[in-house]
Formats: C-alpha cells, sequence, structure tokens
C-alpha cells in the first residue's frame, strides 16, 4: 500500500492528538481556586497574589489566576470563564466595586463562592464575602500621628493628598480618614491639594508637580498608597522639599500600604508614618473563607484586618508586623 | 525510456505545474469566505482535548453572549474600513455613552430615573452620543478631508476624558450604577438559555449585511473604499457617502455600549478602554481589508467568533495576560499579513 504525504500528516497529526489527550487531563480529585486580580500594578498586589498562591498550595488547592488588567467587561468575562471550567472558589480583587456585581451573582448563580480581597463591592442583594484593611481608622491612626508632629514642631501647615481612584472603596475611606484628623486642625492645618491619581502613578507625578508648583509651601503631605513613593520622591527632590525629619525644611510626610519602599524611607528618616495593611493575615483571611464556604459553613460578610500605623516612635517595634520590611529583607 | 535530459525536463515541468496547483489552492484558500470560519472550527476541535469544558454548554453560551456586544461595535468598523478609513474613538465613543445614559437612567439621581421612561430615554441618550460624535467624525474626515486616523484618534483622547469629567458630575465614585433591571435585561439577562442580547445584535447584523448587499448605499460604500476619485466622477456622493459610514459606526458603538453597560449594571468611564485592539482585530480577521473596498458582515461574524474563541481558550488556560495578549496581537498581526498578500494577489491577478 502506498501512502501518500498527505495521509501520513493527517495520520501523525490524529495519532498525536490522540496520544496527548492523557497528558492535558487534569488529575481528579484537586480543588481548584481561581485568583482574579484587576492588576499588579504595585507592590501590594505582587505580594498579595503571591501570599495567597503560597497558602492555596500548601493546602493542596490548584490556583488558576487571571488578570483583567483593569478593565471591568474583561473580568467579568474572566469569571464566566472560571464558572464554566467549573472552578471551586473564586478569590477577586475588582477595579470598580459597582461594576462587579453581575459577576457575583454569577458566581452565586453557579454555587461557586467568591471572595474579595482587599476591596469590597458595592452594596447589593449579591452574597460574597469580603477581606480588607481598616482603611479609615488606619489612615486616621496614620495621619493623626503627623498631626501630633506637627503640633510639636510648630508653626502653620499647607497639606497636600493624593487621592486613589474613587471607584474602589478603599480609596474613599483612606480619603475620608484623612479628613477626619486634618478637619480637627485647621487651626494649623489648610489642605490646599486634593490630587486625583485614579491609582496612576503618572497621574501622581503630574499631579503632585502641579500641586507643588501652585503651592510652593506645602508642607504636610499624604499619599493614599505606597505604590506612588517613587513618584512622589521624585518630585519632591526637584522641588527641594526632601528633607530628614530632623531638618527645618522636612514636609511631614504620610502613606499607606506598608510596603518595601515606605519601609525604606521610614529607615532613610525621610517618611513620618505609614498605615500598615497585614498582608498575609489578609491572604490567610481569604484563603480559609473559601474553605469554609465550599465546607457550607456561615462566614461574616466583611473579615477586617485591624492593621496598624507603623511610625518612627514605634518603628523598631512593629516592623516585624509590616509586609513590606520582609520584602525588604529578602531583597 | 526518456534520456536524462528528457527525464529532467519532464521532471521540471511537472515542478512547475504542481507549484501553480499549489499557488492557485493557496490563493483560493486566501480568497475563500469562510476561511476564518473553518479556521475557528478547527482551532476549537485542537482545543477541546486541552481544555474539555471549552465544550460545555456553560462555555458555549460565554461565547456566544462574549461575541454580541463586540459583534454590534465591529459591525460599525467594518463600514469604515470598507471607504477605507479607520475609526479609532470607538472605545471613547462606547464610554461617554455609558455615562450620558447611565445619568439619564439611574435611579440615584438620573435624568429620568424611576420613571417609565428610563430605560427608553437612556438608549436614546447612548444613541444620541455615537450618532453626533460619528457625525463629527465623518465631517472632519470627509470633508474638512482630514485623515481618519488623526480626527478618531484625537476623538477618542477627547471623548475619553470627557466621560470621565462627566461621571464626576453624577456620583462621587467613578461609575454610575442604579440602572433599571428592565435596560439590564438586555444586555445580562437570557430566555430559554439564549442571551436576550442576540435580538437587537441579529436584527443590527441582518441590517448591515442588507445595506451592504442589497442597496445602492452600499455599493457607493465599496466604491468609494477601491477609488473615490473614480467614485466622484462616476457620481457617486463620495463625502456624504464617508459621512454615512461614520454615523453608521457612532450607532454601532452605542448599541454595543448599551450591551456592555447592561452586562455591568453600571456606567462606566472606562468602558471598552482596552477593547480597541480586538475590536479592528475582529474586522480585520474575519477579512475586511484595510485597504478599503472590501469587506462583509458575516466576514466581521466570523471574525468576532475566532478571536472570542480564543480569547476565552486562553482564559480557561489561565495564561498570564501578557500571554494572552501576545498571542492575539500576533494572531491579528497574521491576519494583516494575510489581508496584504489577499491584495497583493488580487492585484497579481487582475
Amino acid at each position: 500500500m502506498i501512502i501518500s504525504r498527505r495521509t501520513f500528516t493527517i495520520g501523525a497529526m490524529l495519532a498525536a492528538g490522540t496520544a496527548g489527550w492523557p497528558a492535558f487531563v487534569k488529575a481528579q480529585g484537586a480543588k481548584t481556586i481561581a485568583v482574579l486580580f484587576d492588576g499588579l500594578y504595585s507592590p501590594f498586589w505582587v505580594a498579595g497574589l503571591d501570599a495567597i498562591k503560597r497558602d492555596l498550595e500548601s493546602r493542596g488547592f490548584e490556583m488558576v489566576q487571571a488578570i483583567s488588567d483593569q478593565d471591568d467587561n474583561r473580568q467579568f468575562e474572566q469569571v464566566k470563564s472560571m464558572l464554566a471550567r467549573n472552578v471551586d472558589g473564586i478569590i477577586i480583587v475588582q477595579t470598580d466595586s459597582n461594576a462587579v456585581i453581575p459577576a457575583i451573582r454569577a458566581a452565586n448563580e453557579a454555587g461557586v463562592p467568591m471572595v474579595h480581597f482587599n476591596r469590597p463591592p458595592a452594596e447589593s442583594d449579591a452574597k460574597s464575602v469580603t477581606v480588607l484593611a481598616d482603611n479609615r481608622r488606619i489612615t486616621r491612626e496614620t495621619v493623626q500621628y503627623m498631626v501630633d508632629v506637627a503640633r510639636e514642631r510648630g508653626g502653620t501647615y499647607k497639606a497636600a493628598i493624593l487621592i486613589g481612584d474613587l471607584g474602589d472603596p478603599n480609596a474613599v475611606n483612606r480619603r475620608d480618614g484623612f479628613f477626619d484628623i486634618v478637619d480637627q486642625h485647621q487651626d494649623i492645618i489648610e489642605v490646599v491639594a486634593r490630587i486625583p491619581t485614579e491609582w496612576n502613578a503618572d497621574r501622581a507625578f503630574s499631579g503632585l508637580t502641579n500641586a507643588f508648583q501652585a503651592n510652593p509651601d506645602i508642607n504636610f503631605l499624604f499619599t493614599s498608597s505606597d505604590f506612588m513613593f517613587p513618584q512622589i520622591v521624585q518630585v519632591m527632590q526637584v522641588a527641594g522639599k526632601l528633607h530628614p525629619i530632623d531638618s527645618p525644611d522636612h514636609v511631614i510626610f504620610g502613606g499607606f500600604d506598608g510596603d518595601a519602599t515606605a519601609y525604606k524611607l521610614m529607615e532613610d528618616k525621610l517618611l513620618d508614618a505609614d498605615g500598615v495593611q497585614d498582608l498575609f493575615y489578609e491572604a490567610e483571611l481569604a484563603v480559609n473563607a473559601i474553605v469554609d464556604l465550599q465546607a457550607g459553613k456561615e462566614v461574616e460578610p466583611v473579615l477586617l484586618d485591624p492593621g496598624f500605623a507603623i511610625t518612627q516612635a514605634n518603628l523598631e517595634e512593629r516592623r516585624e508586623d509590616m509586609w513590606g520590611y520582609h520584602i525588604h529583607k529578602a531583597s | 525510456m526518456l534520456s536524462f535530459t528528457e527525464t529532467r525536463v519532464v521532471d521540471a515541468t511537472t515542478r512547475r505545474e504542481a507549484r501553480h496547483w499549489r499557488d492557485g489552492r493557496i490563493f483560493r484558500a486566501l480568497l475563500s469566505e469562510y476561511l476564518v470560519l473553518w479556521l475557528s472550527l478547527a482551532y476549537f476541535l485542537v482545543m477541546l482535548p486541552i481544555i474539555p469544558a471549552i465544550g460545555s454548554r456553560a462555555a458555549l453560551s460565554n461565547i456566544l453572549a462574549d461575541m454580541l456586544p463586540l459583534l454590534a461595535v465591529a459591525v460599525g468598523q467594518t463600514f469604515v474600513l470598507i471607504v477605507a478609513g479607520i475609526d479609532l474613538s470607538v472605545t471613547a465613543i462606547m464610554a461617554m455613552a455609558s455615562v450620558v445614559g447611565a445619568s439619564v437612567m439611574s435611579s440615584q439621581g438620573g435624568f429620568a430615573g424611576g420613571t417609565v421612561f428610563a430605560a427608553p430615554l437612556g438608549f436614546v441618550a447612548m444613541l444620541a452620543v455615537g450618532a453626533a460624535i460619528g457625525l463629527f467624525n465623518g465631517f472632519c474626515a470627509a470633508r474638512l478631508r482630514m485623515p481618519s486616523f488623526i480626527v478618531t484618534l484625537t476623538g477618542m483622547m477627547f471623548f475619553s476624558g470627557a466621560a470621565i469629567w462627566y461621571t464626576t458630575f453624577h456620583t462621587e465614585t467613578s461609575s454610575i450604577a442604579g440602572l433599571p433591571r428592565s435596560f439590564v435585561a438586555v444586555g445580562q439577562g437570557s430566555t430559554l438559555g439564549i442571551p436576550n442580547s442576540l435580538w437587537p445584535v441579529l436584527a443590527l447584523v441582518l441590517a448591515a449585511h442588507f445595506i451592504l448587499a442589497r442597496t445602492a448605499f452600499g455599493q457607493h460604500l465599496y466604491a468609494v473604499g477601491r477609488n473615490p476619485k473614480a467614485a466622484a466622477i462616476a457620481g457617486v456622493p463620495v463625502a456624504r457617502v464617508v459621512i454615512l459610514a461614520f454615523l453608521i459606526s457612532g450607532l454601532c458603538a452605542a448599541v454595543s455600549s448599551a450591551l456592555y453597560t447592561g452586562r455591568l449594571e453600571t456606567g462606566t468611564p472606562i468602558l471598552g478602554e482596552r477593547m480597541l485592539l480586538d475590536i479592528i482585530g475582529a474586522v480585520v480577521i474575519g477579512g475586511t481589508s484595510l485597504f478599503g473596498g472590501r469587506g462583509k458582515v458575516v466576514w466581521t461574524v466570523f471574525g468576532v467568533l475566532f478571536l472570542v474563541l480564543l480569547d476565552t481558550s486562553l482564559k480557561m488556560l489561565g495564561l498570564s495576560l501578557f500571554s494572552v495578549l501576545a498571542i492575539k496581537g500576533t494572531v491579528i498581526l497574521l491576519a494583516a499579513i494575510v489581508d496584504t498578500l489577499r491584495v497583493r494577489l488580487t492585484g497579481t491577478r487582475s
């Protein structure tokens, strides 16, 4: 029998496909958790994803991840795809608190538990669990320390705040926490710049540059997230505003997250205080919640990470609780 | 028995004939209307053993639901590409329409919120936004003779920013919620397993196909795309045709926006922000030429099917975003290369 080249090729491809089938069939029995982040645009999210992955793997789960690049529709499609893939749970970080609600409903309909990591959804009848830091309380603690420093130094202060994306309740709560304290000290602090950043470092850079140009005597600065520190430090250097805490020209400076850059700035005495989320604890809470929900247990809708403020006064005693310190040590 | 020389001549002739035969087959394959459909089916069959769940009812339903709003905006883009233009502002039209429509119908302070007219008025507002921006684009491209690339690129920048600015007047957060259930049901709901969004998109596709295939206006679109000077000499109202093409693109983007907005239950100023490559890519993959004068709605359907199928399979594999973007970009680039080869081959043949 003479076999043509075409016939041989087709036969070989079919054979390869058939032989390869078992290699691509997933092992039965291992539960799969989908971890859907909207982006990895800051060290917090990178470390958070890593912490969740390690925790899941240590408990014998398989993890499948997807990043939506801050596209709400894409994330909705990712959720539907994961549900079609029959995952056993979803841990999600959404971009917009309203736009995630259809995704929660889809998970509810499929009977798949969903846990929000660090960002709560807007209120609705859809059921899910949220793990988040008490942003407002932590920010209040951080800014209170900054105000105490201001009082001690004396004088009056022109303040600027970099605000995150107001579609993210975290940004809203941090802004509110800032004003909760600052509004009580209007005798010495005047807020001259509210800089919207949409959680975008480039916008932070340009917004802060404009703020310093319009108000060169800004001497009290708070950022809603540490991931903007590189841009902020650059702007302050160019404006001649970056001085250590013992300098008379020091700009009282605070942040939020507790990343490695924050620790370095505190170590270098450039940063007065930073609000710290206990990232590893939040990751553990998220995975615990998924496990409990799968087991049919009732879980509180909000699991709170109390966090704390790390300051120049308590740096030595509290740095072990700061996730950024551990990353700084490891690097 | 043939001599050595005669054998060589016969071999050379055989090879030329075989090459000619192969070239003909390749040529016919490249020009086949159903190339992308067969590719889609082949891809699906290849992925089925790798991701068995892609053949499930849920996955197939997802693919259909994901196709429909993308198809709506891609149909509009087809019209513009046929006249050798391009509309880069479609994503900004979608965003602007989303927030304007939501600001009309939202129960949280919308202009018609809470009334029975909320959803229809909101939809009309979205269409009005799409039509207005489309007309503006068409006027600039046709009457002012500006390159459509620049007009629509600047339009994309302007209206993207305008959408965010507009939103700040209606909410302290970054999106407008509280949309009526009747509106949401079109973008999100299904009846007997069939997405509700299928019907408006099907109507849109059929209307677009009818226009292109059966009307004088459709013929004018192709004529302008192939050679606008010759079309003008032949009496085709070139400027009007171009303006109408952009108007249709704007309206289709508004329809797509309505479906996406209903799906997310939220008017968001960043709707479609990352979707431009998918929209143009789907049309090009389908076979509509970037050089103008060639395109069909059914090709766009195939192109959207292939792109959504590819995207869904990559999502289900859990590949990193970077891998997904790289793969999709490569596929779209290959489609553009095929388009160029087609133009070259048809040019050689004629």
